[in-house]
This record gives C-alpha cells, sequence and structure tokens, in this order.
C-alpha cells in the first residue's frame, strides 16, 4: 500500500464543506469553502483526528481550542476536521464537556473526498490519520505533519513552526549579504 | 466568518506580564483604539520570549525584574517580582536580582567609558568599584553571569557584553540559552517602551 500525503510547496485542494460552528439551535452549521478562507488572506492552520466519540480525540481537540486565540493572533484560521458527517460532529459536541465551547469549526469530510486528495486515508477503515496542515494566505501547504492513529500531537510545536514561518524574513538586520533586497 | 473580531489583545498583554486589571497605559490605548497590527506581533514577542525553552519560568521572570528595574518602570518590576516569587523566587533571590542590575548599572558606565578611551591608565587603575556579591550569589554564579549580561546588552556596553557572554561559554552555558536571554531582554525592553 502506498500513500501520498500532500506536502510542502503544493497547493492545497479546492474544497467546500459542512462544518459544525455552534451548539445553538439553528446556528449549528456552516459551509466553508477554501475560496472564503482564501479572500480573507489570512493562514489556516487544519487538523485531522480519525474519528469523533473517541477518547484521544477530545483531549488533543481541547488542547487545539485553548490555544485559539494564538492561532488567531497569528492570523490564522483554524480548522478541525474528520470523515465523521457534520450531524455525528454536532452530537458529539452536544455530548461532551470539553467540546461545547469549541472556537473553530469542525469540518465533516463526509465523502472523505478531501482526505482522500490530502493523501491521508488510511487504508483499512478509511478514515483520517492525525495530520496537520499549514496553509499559507496563498494556498500553498508550508508544513504537513502525520501522526498514526493513536499518537497524539503537540499543539505548541504547530504554533512554533507558524511562528517560524511567519517571523523575522521581512527585517532587513536578516538579509544576508548578497541577497536580493525584499519587495515586501 | 473569518473576519478577526477586536479580542482584546492589549489586555492579554498585560496578563502576560501580570499587569491585568489595571487601565490600558496611553501608547498601548493608542495600539488598542486603531487596531494596530503590531499589538499582536508585541504579544506573541513576549510570550514567547517568557517562554523559552532553556529558560524556568523562575530565571525568565527575574530576567524581567532586571529589565524592568534597569528600564526604570516600577510597575512592571513589581509585576515581575510577583510572577517570579509565583514561580519559586525568594526574597534573597530577588534581591539579588535587583542588587546584580544596580551593580551593573556602575560597571556598565565606567567599563565602557575605558573601553571608549582606551587609554593606559584608565585600564591599569583599578576600577574602585565594590562587587562582592558576584563572590557567591545565591542564584547561582551561571544565572549571575547571565543577568549580568543582559542588563549590559541593555546598556550598550560592549567590553561588559563580550566578557560576560565569554564567561557564560566557559560555565558550559549553551549559546541558545544565551541568545534567549538576551531576546527576553530586548522584548521585554520593547514592552516596557510601550508601557511607559
Amino acid at each position: 500500500m502506498k500513500n501520498a500525503v500532500l506536502s510542502v510547496g503544493a497547493q492545497f485542494p479546492e474544497f467546500k464543506k459542512k462544518a459544525v460552528v455552534s451548539i445553538e439551535k439553528g446556528k449549528e452549521f456552516y459551509d466553508i469553502s477554501s475560496e472564503e478562507i482564501r479572500s480573507s488572506g489570512k493562514w489556516m492552520v487544519m487538523f485531522w483526528w480519525p474519528k469523533d466519540f473517541t477518547f484521544v480525540c477530545p483531549t488533543e481537540i481541547a488542547e487545539f481550542n485553548k490555544h485559539f486565540q494564538d492561532f488567531s493572533d497569528r492570523d490564522a484560521i483554524l480548522i478541525g476536521a474528520s470523515t465523521d458527517s457534520e450531524f455525528v460532529h454536532a452530537a458529539w459536541r452536544r455530548d461532551h464537556d470539553d467540546l461545547r465551547g469549541l472556537q473553530f469549526p469542525m469540518l465533516a469530510d463526509t465523502s472523505k473526498s478531501l482526505a482522500n486528495e490530502l493523501g491521508i486515508l488510511e487504508a483499512e477503515e478509511k478514515i483520517a490519520y492525525r495530520a496537520t496542515f499549514i496553509v499559507d494566505p496563498q494556498g500553498i501547504v508550508r508544513w504537513t505533519s502525520i501522526y498514526d492513529l493513536n499518537v497524539g500531537r503537540s499543539v505548541k510545536e504547530v504554533i512554533r513552526v507558524l511562528d517560524a514561518l511567519q517571523t523575522d524574513e521581512l527585517c532587513p538586520c536578516n538579509w544576508q549579504k548578497g541577497e536580493a533586497t525584499l519587495t515586501a | 466568518m473569518f473576519a478577526t473580531t477586536n479580542q482584546d489583545t492589549a489586555q492579554q498583554l498585560l496578563q502576560v506580564v501580570g499587569l491585568s486589571g489595571s487601565g490600558l497605559p496611553a501608547q498601548l490605548d493608542k495600539l488598542a483604539s486603531a487596531d494596530a497590527r503590531y499589538l499582536k506581533d508585541l504579544k506573541i514577542n513576549v510570550t514567547n520570549a517568557l517562554d523559552a525553552a532553556t529558560l524556568n519560568k523562575k530565571e525568565a521572570y527575574l530576567i524581567g525584574v532586571a529589565v524592568a528595574m534597569n528600564e526604570k518602570l516600577g510597575t512592571l518590576q513589581s509585576a515581575f517580582e510577583k510572577l517570579a516569587t509565583e514561580a519559586g523566587a525568594t526574597e534573597k533571590d530577588i534581591a539579588e536580582t535587583i542588587s546584580c542590575t544596580s551593580l551593573m548599572n556602575a560597571n556598565n558606565v565606567y567599563y565602557r567609558f575605558r573601553h571608549f578611551v582606551n587609554k593606559e591608565f584608565y585600564t591599569n587603575a583599578p576600577a574602585g568599584i565594590r562587587m562582592s556579591i558576584m563572590a557567591n550569589p545565591v542564584l547561582g554564579k551561571e544565572f549571575f553571569e547571565l543577568l549580568s549580561l543582559v542588563v549590559s546588552a541593555l546598556n550598550g556596553c560592549e567590553m561588559c557584553v563580550t566578557s560576560h557572554e565569554e564567561a557564560l561559554l566557559k560555565h558550559g552555558t549553551e549559546p541558545q540559552r544565551v541568545a534567549d536571554a538576551v531576546r527576553l531582554g530586548a522584548v521585554v525592553k520593547s514592552l516596557v517602551v510601550v508601557l511607559a
């Protein structure tokens, strides 16, 4: 079995998917598209988990949520995703104490088309690995990490990478001799 | 959907350095009301610098104490003292941080003069400044050196900066720790000028 995860330098695929953004009745769902994200001019951090209603996931998702402000300070849109449907997402969110206050959308890749294009589907069950993507405002993948189903992630590491991608590049103090002048 | 709401970055920034609850200082208020992009940079810089992997919390806050004192911002100094205490610093640790900052203020001026003028008489004459606290610091020699380096970097004494940096490397300090400490000093100073 061979899988090719979309990696650094690739264009992030176009998508339009249902997402759960609230537990308030009538306001639960929202259609998120790659187009809207691109036109916002922001970075995107999209992280995937295998299945709703499992144990490692809520801890990790709550940890991402705890750092929601850190992502927004860095002009990054945070999106959580799995191959569960929007109704499963909504039910899980209502059901679990740590998930009711989530501030980021939970994307439902019910058809698995996005996970498939990203190359992060596990062969047996066709569920997503714990993949994380950092995508720049131009829609280019700048970082990919992929963990096996049972391995939790470090959110701080994601923030560190985002910082490294965003920091220092503009200051003339960091220009090396012979480099072209920046035109930012 | 993804427009940023004006979350209160300024208040969060004050919270990071233990100053929440007070009103916004004038410069900070100007940045907040214009929704200035820099405010987020400043908050991220301060948070990351305090969170450097090579410095523990107590060390980071004590460096904050030294910088706030060196830059004469009493409110920030007290806030850092409180955070340092919560992170395990004793009264003696804080008193020594204050002593070190004061002593460096003498040394930085005098040795900078010596270095600028570079004449035999001044170079050979004893400095005549008592510095007995350097002998056996409660903070440990290595951290005392690190504090001395940060304060000297703020005060721009080339001779002090180069000699404390060399002393640190001889102690076995990793260059990354030296860089993290000086960055913290630099970033806290950038905060001071906004709070003052």
